[in-house]
C-alpha cells in the first residue's frame, strides 16, 4: 500500500461558474434541516450527549448551530487512559494501514465537502468562498500526512561499517493532545489530528468551544475512514478542558494552534513534571502573528493594492496570518494609502452566507468590543483614513478601518489584533522596513512588494519571519507548497503542510546490532 | 446581404466545396502576402525584430528583459533602471555578448547611467510601437494617418488596474472625453467609403473599445452580479453618448474571471428600450476558450431575438490571456478553460469564423488576427458564400499587424487597428502581454518573422 497516488491538492471550487455557485444555497438549507446539531463527549465507544454550551451564528447570534456536552475532568482523565492503552496498537500498525484510514477520511468529506463548508459559514461565518478552502485545506492535510506517514517509516540511511547493522526509524510518541482553534474550523483541527494519527500517536481532541459541530465533522470523517475510536476521542468543552490535557501525566505531546498568551501558558505548564510523568513533553504551537508588507519603490501597486486589502480584510483579519501593517516606501506612500483607503471602502461588509461578502463578522460579542476599542485607540493615536463604516445591527460585525500615521509606540503596531484593521507606516527604503520587522517578537508570515531581484535577495536573507510571501497575498498557505508556521513568539517552528511535520510528532529510536559471532561477519 | 447559413451547410456537404475553400484560402494568403510592405519600409522593426529574436532564444533571457521592461516606468533614476536590468540579467546563466557587454558596463556610475537611458530609450521606442500616444490630442495624427492609409481604429485607453471607486469614475470620464473627441476629430476626415459602410449601411468613424473591469472596482469572479452592476451604473452613460454622437462603443473581454459579469452586463444593457436604435456596440468571443462555442450561442440567440438596430459587431480573437487561463486553472487544480495547443485554437477560429459569417445580417463580423491563415479564412469563406468583402471587417493590433492591416487595405478589405492609447507605466501590462505574443515561439508572427516558408504559414491547421 506505499502506492498511494501522487498528492495533489483538492481543487477549490470554481465558483466564478455560475451552476458552481447555484449548488451552496441547497447545500446550507439541507444543513439548516439539522440544526442544531448534538455534539457529544466520545471516548472510546462511548458517547456521552449534553447541553452545556452552544455554538451559534456569529451572523445571527440567536441561531444554535451546536449543542455540546462539555467534558468533566474525570472525562479527560478517562479519555487520555483509553487513548494510553490504544496507543501501542496503533502504533504499531503498518504506515500503510494508517496511512488508508486518513486517504479513507479524506474521501468521505470530498463527498460532503459543500455541507461541510455550510457549516464552516454558519458556526464560523466564514464567507462561502473561504469555507470551502477550508475543507479543501482539511483534505490535503490527510492526504499529505499519509503520503508522509509511510515516507517517513522507511529506514533512514546511516553509516554501515562491516560487523554491525544501524538503523533508525521513527515511532509515535504516545498520546496526543489536539487544542485546535475556531478561525480554521475543519483545516487546522484535522491538519493537527491527523498529523498525530499518521504519525502513530493516540489522540484527544478538544476543539475551539466556538466550533464545536466542526470540531465533530473531523472526527466523524476519520472515524468514518478506518480510524479505531479508542484512538481518537472528542472532548469539546472550555479552556479548563484545554488546561487538564496540557497538565495530564500521560499525555506526551500537544499540538495547539491559537492565542500566544494561551500558546505560552501551555509551554509553561508543559514544562512542569506531573507526579507519575515519565516523559518530557513536547509543544507543538502555532501562535499568533504581526504581519507586515513591505511595499518598495519598484512595487506594481496594481497587484499590491489588492492582494494586501485581501489579505488584511479577508474572513475580517481572524486569519494568524493576515496582513496588520503595511510598510511602504515614502515615494510611494502617498498613492499606496490612497488606493488602500479607497478599496477598503468598497469593502463588503455582510452575512457569511452571500458570496458577495468580503467582511464577515467577527466570532464572537469580545471580538467585536476588542475591534470598536482599537478603532477608538486608531482615531486617538492615528489619521483614520478608513473607518466607521455602517455594519449589519445583528451579528458581531467590525468595519474594516485603515490608519496611518500611529506613533511607533502604539500598541496597534505591536499587539495581534485578529479584526479587520490596517495600519500604514512610511518607511526610508527596505531596510528600515527590515529594521521595523526586526524589532517585533512575532515572525509568522510577511510580505513583499517590489520588482528588484535583488530586493527580494536582500528581505529573504533578512527576514525572521516563518512564511514570506513575495509580490502575492500573505494569507492562504497551501498543503504541499507552502509548509506553514512562525518563528520567535508566532510559535515552534514547526511547519504545518510541510515534509517534516510529522516529526514533531514522532521520536526516532536507532537500533545497532552487532553481527560478529564468533568472528564471522554474519 | 444573403444570408449565408444554407450556403454554408450546402459547402459543407460537398466535398468540391471544401476543397474549392482550402484552394481559395492558399491564393488569398499568398495575395495577402505579396502584398506586404518590404522590410526595407521598415528599418526600426527589423531592429526590434532582432531585439525580441534575441530575446526569444532563451528562456531565462526573455523573462528578465520582460520583467526589466515591466518595472521600467517605475523605476526613479536612471542608475535605479540600469541597477533593474543587471539585477534581471544576473539571474540569466549563460548571457549573449552584447548582455554581457552591458553588464560590465554597468559596473561603474557613469557606465549605469549610460546603460540606463540606452535602456529607457529602447522601452520608450518599444512602448511607441504599440501605444499610438499619451493621450488622444497627441494620438490623432497618428490615427488620421492610419486612416488616410486605408485603416480604421479602434482606441482602447490604457490605464492602472482599478482598484477604487474614484479610479473607475475616472475611466469612465476618459472615455466619456475620448468619445467626443474622437468624434470631433474624424469628422474633418476625408470619405472612405471602405471603412464607413457596409451593406447595412453606415459604420461610425469614432470607435472605443471600453474594458468592464476599469470600470468597477468590485469585479470579483465569484460575485460577478457586484460588479456588473457597478460597472453598469457608469457604462450606460457611455452608451447613451456613444448613441447621441453616433459612435460605436465595443465591450473588451478580459479574462474569464470577469466574462460572466461582462457577458450578463452587456446583454441586460442592451437590451434595454433606451438603447434598441443605437449606439452601434459589439463583443467580443475568444476562440482559445474551449467553451467559446456556447457563448457564441448565447450571443446569437440575443441578436436574434431582437430588432436591435444596428446589429451587435461581434470581434473574433484567439484570445489574449492564454498564460494566464492557463495557470490560474493548474494553480487551482481546474481543468483548463483555454485549449492548450495553438492548432487547436486555430481550427476553432476557423470554425467561429464560419459561423459568424453565417449569422449575418444579425450580426456584424470582425475578424482579429495576425495569422494570415487566419484571415485568409475569413476572406475565402465569406467569399464562397456569397458575401461582399465589405461585410468582414480585418481587425489588427497596432505594432503588432501593421503589416497585414497595410496589406489587407491595398487589397481593398476594411480594415481595424485596435490603438491604445496611454503614458507608459498604464500600459506596461499590455506592452508585456504584447511583447510575449510576439516571441512565443507558438506564435505566428515568430514563424513569419524567422522566416517559416509560406506554404507552411498557409497550412490548415
Amino acid at each position: 500500500m506505499s502506492d498511494l497516488p501522487e498528492f495533489r491538492n483538492e481543487p477549490i471550487l470554481e465558483l466564478r461558474r455560475a451552476p458552481v455557485r447555484e449548488g451552496l444555497a441547497d447545500a446550507l438549507s439541507s444543513l439548516e434541516a439539522k440544526l442544531p446539531l448534538e455534539v457529544p463527549v466520545l471516548i472510546g465507544s462511548d458517547a456521552r450527549p449534553g447541553q452545556d454550551l452552544i455554538s451559534t451564528d456569529p451572523g445571527a447570534p440567536e441561531r444554535t448551530v451546536a449543542r455540546c456536552a462539555a467534558a468533566s475532568s474525570e472525562e479527560v482523565d478517562r479519555a487520555v487512559a483509553v487513548a494510553g492503552d490504544a496507543f501501542a496498537g496503533w502504533s504499531g500498525r503498518p504506515a500503510a494501514e494508517r496511512a488508508q484510514a486518513l486517504v479513507s477520511a479524506a474521501a468521505w468529506m470530498r463527498q460532503r465537502r459543500i455541507e461541510l463548508a455550510a457549516l464552516a459559514v454558519r458556526e464560523c461565518a466564514k464567507p462561502w468562498p473561504e469555507a470551502d478552502a477550508d475543507v479543501c485545506e482539511a483534505i490535503d492535510f490527510l492526504e499529505y500526512y499519509a503520503q508522509q506517514a509511510i515516507d517517513l517509516e522507511r529506514p533512514r540511511p546511516l553509516m554501515q561499517v562491516a560487523g554491525e547493522r544501524n538503523e533508525m526509524r521513527y515511532v509515535g510518541r504516545g498520546v496526543a493532545a489536539v487544542i485546535s482553534p475556531w478561525n480554521f474550523p475543519l483545516a487546522i483541527a484535522c491538519g493537527m489530528t491527523a498529523g498525530a494519527l499518521a504519525a502513530g500517536n493516540a489522540v484527544v481532541f478538544k476543539p475551539a468551544e466556538q466550533s464545536p459541530g466542526c470540531g465533530l465533522a473531523v472526527v466523524r470523517a476519520l472515524l468514518a475512514g478506518g480510524v479505531p475510536p479508542a484512538v481518537l476521542s472528542l472532548l469539546p468543552g472550555e479552556g479548563e478542558v484545554g488546561a487538564a490535557l496540557v497538565r495530564h501525566p500521560d499525555v506526551h505531546t500537544i499540538a495547539f494552534t491559537g492565542s500566544q498568551a494561551v500558546g505560552l501558558e501551555i509551554v509553561r505548564a508543559a514544562a512542569e513534571m506531573a507526579p507519575g510523568q515519565k516523559h518530557i513533553k513536547r509543544v507543538i504551537a502555532e501562535l499568533g502573528g504581526k504581519n507586515c508588507v513591505i511595499v518598495a519603490a519598484d512595487a506594481d501597486l496594481d497587484e499590491a493594492v489588492p492582494a494586501i486589502i485581501y489579505s488584511a480584510f479577508a474572513y475580517a483579519g481572524q486569519k494568524c496570518s493576515a496582513a496588520a501593517r503595511v510598510l511602504a516606501a515614502r515615494e510611494i506612500i502617498e498613492p499606496l494609502t490612497e488606493r488602500l483607503a479607497g478599496a477598503a471602502r468598497v469593502l463588503v461588509v455582510g452575512q457569511a452566507d452571500s458570496l458577495d461578502t468580503q467582511v464577515p463578522p467577527l466570532i464572537e460579542a469580545d471580538a467585536q468590543a476588542r475591534l470598536r476599542s482599537c478603532g477608538e485607540q486608531a482615531e486617538e493615536q492615528g489619521r483614520v483614513v478608513v473607518g466607521g463604516g455602517s455594519v449589519p445591527d445583528s451579528g458581531w460585525f467590525a468595519p474594516p478601518v485603515v490608519v496611518a500615521d500611529l506613533p511607533g509606540d502604539s500598541g496597534l503596531l505591536h499587539n495581534e489584533i485578529f479584526g479587520p484593521l490596517l495600519s500604514v507606516e512610511a518607511v526610508r527604503d527596505v531596510e528600515e522596513a527590515c529594521e521595523r520587522v526586526e524589532e517585533l517578537p512575532f515572525a509568522l508570515t510577511g510580505g513583499l512588494f517590489s520588482r528588484d531581484p535583488g530586493t527580494v535577495r536582500y528581505v529573504r536573507s533578512r527576514t525572521p519571519v516563518g512564511n514570506l510571501y513575495v509580490n502575492r497575498g500573505i494569507t492562504g498557505a497551501i498543503v504541499g507548497r507552502h509548509p506553514f508556521g512562525g518563528n520567535r513568539l508566532s510559535g515552534t517552528g514547526s511547519k504545518a503542510g510541510g515534509p517534516d511535520y510529522l516529526l514533531q510528532f514522532s521520536e526516532p529510536r536507532a537500533v545497532s546490532e552487532n553481527t560478529m559471532r564468533h568472528g564471522l561477519a554474519v | 446581404m444573403i444570408r449565408g447559413v444554407g450556403v454554408g451547410i450546402l459547402l459543407a456537404i460537398y466535398g468540391r466545396g471544401v476543397v474549392d475553400l482550402e484552394s481559395d484560402i492558399q491564393r488569398i494568403g499568398r495575395e495577402l502576402a505579396t502584398a506586404f510592405p518590404s522590410a526595407a519600409r521598415h528599418p526600426l522593426r527589423s531592429m526590434d525584430a532582432r531585439a525580441l529574436d534575441l530575446a526569444s532564444s532563451d528562456a531565462e533571457l526573455k523573462a528578465a528583459l520582460f520583467r526589466f521592461v515591466d518595472v521600467a516606468p517605475a523605476c526613479r533614476s536612471m542608475d535605479d533602471l540600469a541597477r533593474h536590468l543587471t539585477n534581471f540579467l544576473e539571474e540569466v546563466d549563460e548571457r549573449p555578448m552584447p548582455i554581457a557587454a552591458a553588464m560590465r558596463i554597468a559596473e561603474t556610475r557613469p557606465g549605469r547611467a549610460a546603460l540606463g537611458t540606452a535602456a529607457a530609450r529602447g522601452v520608450r521606442h518599444m512602448a511607441h510601437r504599440f501605444i499610438v500616444g499619451e493621450s488622444l490630442p497627441d494620438a490623432g495624427p497618428t490615427l488620421g494617418r492610419l486612416w488616410d492609409h486605408g485603416v480604421a481604429s479602434s482606441v482602447d485607453l490604457l490605464g492602472e488596474a482599478t482598484v477604487t471607486p474614484e479610479e473607475a469614475d475616472a475611466y469612465a470620464a476618459r472615455c466619456a472625453d475620448t468619445l467626443r473627441g474622437l468624434t470631433h476629430l474624424t469628422a474633418r476626415w476625408p470619405d472612405r467609403p471602405v471603412l464607413e459602410q457596409d451593406s447595412l449601411g453606415r459604420l461610425p468613424r469614432a470607435n472605443v473599445s471600453v474594458k468592464v473591469s476599469a470600470l468597477t472596482p468590485l469585479l470579483r469572479p465569484d460575485a460577478p452580479e457586484l460588479g456588473r452592476e457597478d460597472a453598469g451604473r457608469r457604462l450606460r452613460p457611455l452608451l447613451a453618448l456613444g448613441r447621441e454622437l453616433g459612435a460605436h462603443v465595443h465591450i473588451d473581454m478580459e479574462s474569464l474571471d470577469s466574462r460572466e459579469a461582462v457577458l450578463g452586463l452587456v446583454l441586460e444593457l442592451l437590451s434595454d428600450p433606451e438603447f434598441a436604435d443605437g449606439p452601434s456596440s459589439g463583443l467580443v468571443i475568444q476562440a482559445y476558450l474551449r467553451d467559446s462555442g456556447d457563448l457564441l450561442d448565447a450571443v446569437l440567440e440575443f441578436a436574434r431575438s431582437g430588432s436591435r438596430r444596428p446589429p451587435l459587431q461581434i470581434r473574433l480573437v484567439k484570445g489574449a490571456y492564454w498564460d494566464h487561463e492557463l495557470v490560474e486553472a493548474r494553480q487551482h487544480g481546474w481543468e483548463a478553460p483555454v485549449f492548450e495547443a495553438k492548432a487547436e485554437s486555430d481550427r476553432n477560429f476557423e470554425a467561429l469564423t464560419r459561423r459568424l459569417l453565417d449569422a449575418r445580417p444579425d450580426i456584424r463580423v470582425a475578424v482579429a488576427s495576425h495569422n494570415l491563415r487566419s484571415v485568409a479564412h475569413a476572406i475565402a469563406y465569406n467569399r464562397a458564400i456569397g458575401g461582399a468583402d465589405a461585410d468582414l471587417e480585418i481587425q489588427v493590433l497596432r505594432g503588432l499587424g501593421d503589416e497585414l492591416a497595410d496589406a489587407a487595405a491595398s487589397l481593398g478589405l476594411r480594415v481595424r487597428a485596435y490603438c491604445p492609447i496611454g503614458n507608459l507605466v498604464a500600459g506596461m501590462a499590455y506592452l508585456v502581454r504584447r511583447l510575449l505574443e510576439n516571441t512565443s515561439n507558438d506564435s505566428f508572427l515568430h514563424a513569419q518573422a524567422r522566416g517559416t516558408a509560406l506554404d507552411q504559414l498557409l497550412a490548415a491547421p
